[in-house]
């Protein structure tokens, strides 16, 4: 008898319980990120393990929505301008860091002033090469200097985390992160994950979600079986092939976008007519519907998608034409020539296999392509090497900030660190879209520095990759195009 | 075969001089041998028909390997569901042929696992008799030197290689060798260190033989069985190590294809579509097994105690089965 009443208690004790945590149960998630990080100092590594983490505990001045359209976030506004170089900035009032301590004017200038330091030498410093400093104005204005006209500042400042004055001297601060976003640091177990706690005080709507942890899986496979067996409820970086065996995915088009850069410096790839016949042979298509199983688009004839700035709906893609790539290779002399192209392996998603797929695209045609896969370093060497240019040379350009200024200096001015053509013309137009502070006229210069490129087959633009999230049953998230993971936004049912 | 002071009943490789006829008879007696041991003949085939295979690749070979159709990926062997007999062992990630794949991935996989052995065993034997035999100051400095290399990072060497040269089929098999040649040569040293106090090889020395000639005739024959063994496990480890090089852009670079990076690509692929995986691995297996089981014959056959071994079975067999027959009669 004694041992029955025993068990009855028990039972119902753990019915109590069930009954205590299931509610509480529905809020808590799990999401899988490839890598730990090394530091939760949202200013010092430009990882994805970190800002994965980071983006729910840190704001910025600026954000995005979720299709990509600047917003303000702790600015009050949208900033202004006052004079060549000088962006100003209203704050939110009322806003606090996880500490207590308030968000104001000398937040932001210590926050500016320290990651634009040298000595504190942040992997971020590309991002803000232009800013020279910040200045307090009152205590919830500021002011951002530039070295010159910056029309994409107030885009620099989406990527620019605040961190409270107070606390980041703290010799703890890099493991005990403190910022003012929707959700605060409860626990960093290292190795194993990280735990963040709904922060009851967010100036913001309230999030649904009362607790997240980090799980740090690198092997994608490992990361589908945990979600399929229930311990995760969101992944990143879905083979297109496992699509179908999860519960359930969401898919957007994402930051990657793939191409080969053609030299137009020498070589049989120095005629514009042969670049263009690369571009012909290349069946676009089937490498998004194949190769990526439909989950990419045909890039449309420029290093950009269509929701970042600079896009120029007027240009599409070149379309699979074998026969006048053909007739095209014919009329420059060239058919049969060797045309050299340069890959990496297991850097990016199907890199090595676009490279082989668009190798024998190209040997289609009638060229001897002769393709060569390094290993990343030695790759990395070639893509950068500026005195010898490959006639073709496959990268991945990822755009963060949604803007054609990065991707276009790099990769389409003739001084970029990537680029294989001479074109003054080109390289006029990106400079001055730099400086120009007008929204449409900058946008213009763009949209006529792709048509340019476009024109010149100064690359072979493949494909804008789609991200693939994979979720568990219960969740409701749609990913934004800015590839951020904010938990504010995910809503679990049951 | 050790060496036994010459007598004249006893066989020795003296006795096979360089007349056809001689040559002829020995190899018919090596092939009748061969015969009787029925595993290692089997493995004799399965490797005569891979070399076949590979040589005459281009001739059978249903599809050319390169040909891709993305259209048609990842498409199943002919015996699956949706398989069809134009690609019978399926098409992988690019929708190439499997099998003509195999078959021209059996090239460069069969020559760089025979190359970087030959290679790699041939200057290591040689640094290993050289260490064994003379001792002293070239035991020191050839032993030391293997150390060295050995503690040295193969994919450093590997990159070290590459930015020098770029990347081919001559540089893997140059690279692995490299990497190679230490194992070879230190179980040389070791068996040499042995064999040296034995008493024909003294007397060998006694007789006024050349260092030359007592390590050739004398020294190396005793080397056959542990040699034979260690070759054939690094030639299943050097199709891997070749994968691993070449999957990194270190190796044979596409169009062409090895089995062994076929392994590594269509490991992404496990899930979807076993195939890629399967069926280079498959002949990566075949050859290592044709390769074992003729190995086992040799090693018996160069072993003049294991051969006499198998005479006693084969002749305690004999007997059994006559004492058996006598029995079954009666």
């Amino acid at each position: 008898m004694r041992i029955q009443g025993t068990k009855k208690t028990l039972a119902a004790g753990a019915l109590a319980a069930m009954l205590a945590v299931a509610p509480a149960y529905g809020q808590e998630i799990t999401i899988a990120i490839g890598s730990e990080p090394t530091t939760l100092d949202p200013q010092v590594r430009d990882d994805g393990g970190e800002r994965a983490v980071n983006d729910n505990i840190y704001e910025t001045l600026m954000a995005r929505t979720a299709n990509g359209e600047l917003v303000p976030s702790l600015a009050e506004g949208p900033p202004t301008q006052v004079g060549g170089t000088t962006w100003e900035f209203k704050l939110r009032d009322g806003v606090k860091f996880h500490n207590g301590e308030s968000f104001n004017a000398d937040a932001v200038v210590f926050s500016v002033e320290r990651i634009i330091n040298p000595e504190f030498n942040s992997e971020q410093g590309s991002f803000f090469s232009t800013i020279t400093g910040a200045a307090k104005v009152d205590d919830l204005t500021v002011r951002i200097e530039t070295d010159g006209p910056d029309p994409i500042l107030p885009t620099r400042m989406y990527w620019m985390k605040m961190v409270p004055p107070g606390q980041a001297a703290d010799p703890g601060f890099a493991d005990a992160p403190v910022g003012t976003g929707p959700y605060k640091f409860a626990g960093w177990n290292r190795g194993n994950d990280i735990v963040l706690e709904v922060n009851e005080g967010y100036w913001g709507d309230a999030p649904q979600v009362q607790k997240v942890t980090y799980r740090f899986i690198e092997e994608s496979g490992t990361r589908l079986a945990g979600l399929l067996a229930g311990e995760l409820d969101v992944i990143t970086n879905l083979l297109p092939e496992f699509v179908g065996q999860v519960p359930q995915s969401a898919n957007i088009s994402g930051l990657e976008l793939p191409i080969v850069i053609l030299s137009s410096l020498g070589g049989s790839t120095a005629d514009v007519r042969v670049r263009q016949a690369l571009n012909y042979a290349v069946d676009k298509d089937a490498l998004a519907e194949s190769l990526f199983e439909g989950f990419a688009e045909v890039a449309e004839g420029q290093l950009l998608a269509p929701s970042f700035f600079g896009f120029n709906s007027d240009v599409q893609a070149y379309p699979y034409d074998p026969d006048k790539a053909r007739a095209l290779l014919d009329e420059a002399g060239a058919a049969g020539t060797e045309v050299e192209l340069v890959g990496t392996s297991g850097r990016w998603l199907k890199d090595r296999e676009l490279v082989e797929a668009v190798g024998a695209f190209w040997s289609d045609i009638g060229l001897n392509v002769n393709v060569r896969i390094f290993e990343f370093d030695e790759y990395l060497n070639r893509l950068f090497d500026r005195d010898t240019r490959a006639d073709a040379i496959f990268v991945v350009s990822s755009n963060e900030l949604l803007d054609a200024d990065r991707p276009f200096s790099a990769y389409y001015h003739k001084g970029g660190i990537g680029a294989s053509n001479e074109d003054d013309a080109l390289a006029g137009l990106i400079d001055q879209a730099r400086s120009e502070t007008d929204v449409a006229k900058r946008s213009a210069l763009y949209q006529q520095a792709v048509q340019i490129a476009y024109d010149q087959a100064y690359f072979l633009w493949l494909l804008n990759i789609e991200d693939i999230y994979g979720m568990s049953e219960r969740m409701a998230w749609q990913p934004r195009v800015d590839a951020k993971l904010l938990v504010k936004e995910m809503r679990v049912d049951g | 075969m050790v060496d036994a002071p010459s007598d004249h009943s006893v066989a020795s490789p003296d006795d096979i001089g360089g007349r056809p006829h001689e040559l002829f008879s020995a190899a018919r007696g090596l092939g009748k041998e061969l015969w009787q041991d029925k595993p290692g003949f089997i493995g004799l085939l399965l490797l005569v028909a891979l070399v076949l295979v590979a040589i005459f690749a281009p001739l059978i070979a249903p599809h050319d390997p390169a040909a891709q159709s993305l259209r048609e990926r990842l498409l199943p062997p002919a015996w699956v569901l949706d398989g069809s007999w134009v690609h019978p062992l399926g098409t992988d990630n690019l929708g190439r042929d499997v099998l003509s794949r195999i078959m021209f991935g059996a090239r460069v996989s069969l020559l760089v696992g025979t190359g970087v052995v030959v290679v790699a065993g041939g200057f290591g034997v040689f640094m290993g008799l050289l260490a064994g035999y003379f001792g002293g100051r070239t035991d020191s400095f050839i032993m030391r030197w293997v150390d060295t290399q050995v503690a040295f990072p193969g994919l450093l060497l590997a990159l070290i290689i590459l930015a020098v040269v770029g990347p081919s089929m001559t540089t893997v098999i140059v690279v692995l060798a490299l990497n190679g040649w230490m194992v070879y040569a230190r179980i040389t040293r070791g068996v040499v260190l042995s064999v040296r106090e034995e008493p024909y090889v003294e007397a060998a020395e006694l007789v006024g033989c050349k260092p030359a000639r007592v390590l050739y005739r004398h020294v190396l024959p005793n080397l056959t069985s542990p040699l034979l063994t260690l070759a054939i496990l690094e030639f299943a480890r050097i199709i891997l190590a070749e994968a691993a090089l070449s999957f990194l852009g270190l190796g044979v670079q596409p169009p062409a294809t090895s089995w062994g990076l076929d392994v590594a690509t269509g490991k992404e692929y496990m899930f979807r579509a076993w195939w890629l995986v399967t069926f280079p691995g498959l002949a990566i297996g075949i050859v290592v097994l044709a390769i074992n089981l003729l190995a086992s014959w040799a090693r018996v056959t160069s072993d003049p105690q294991e051969r006499e071994k198998r005479f006693a079975r084969f002749m305690a067999r004999r007997q059994a089965g006559a004492g058996t027959r006598e029995a079954i009669a009666k």
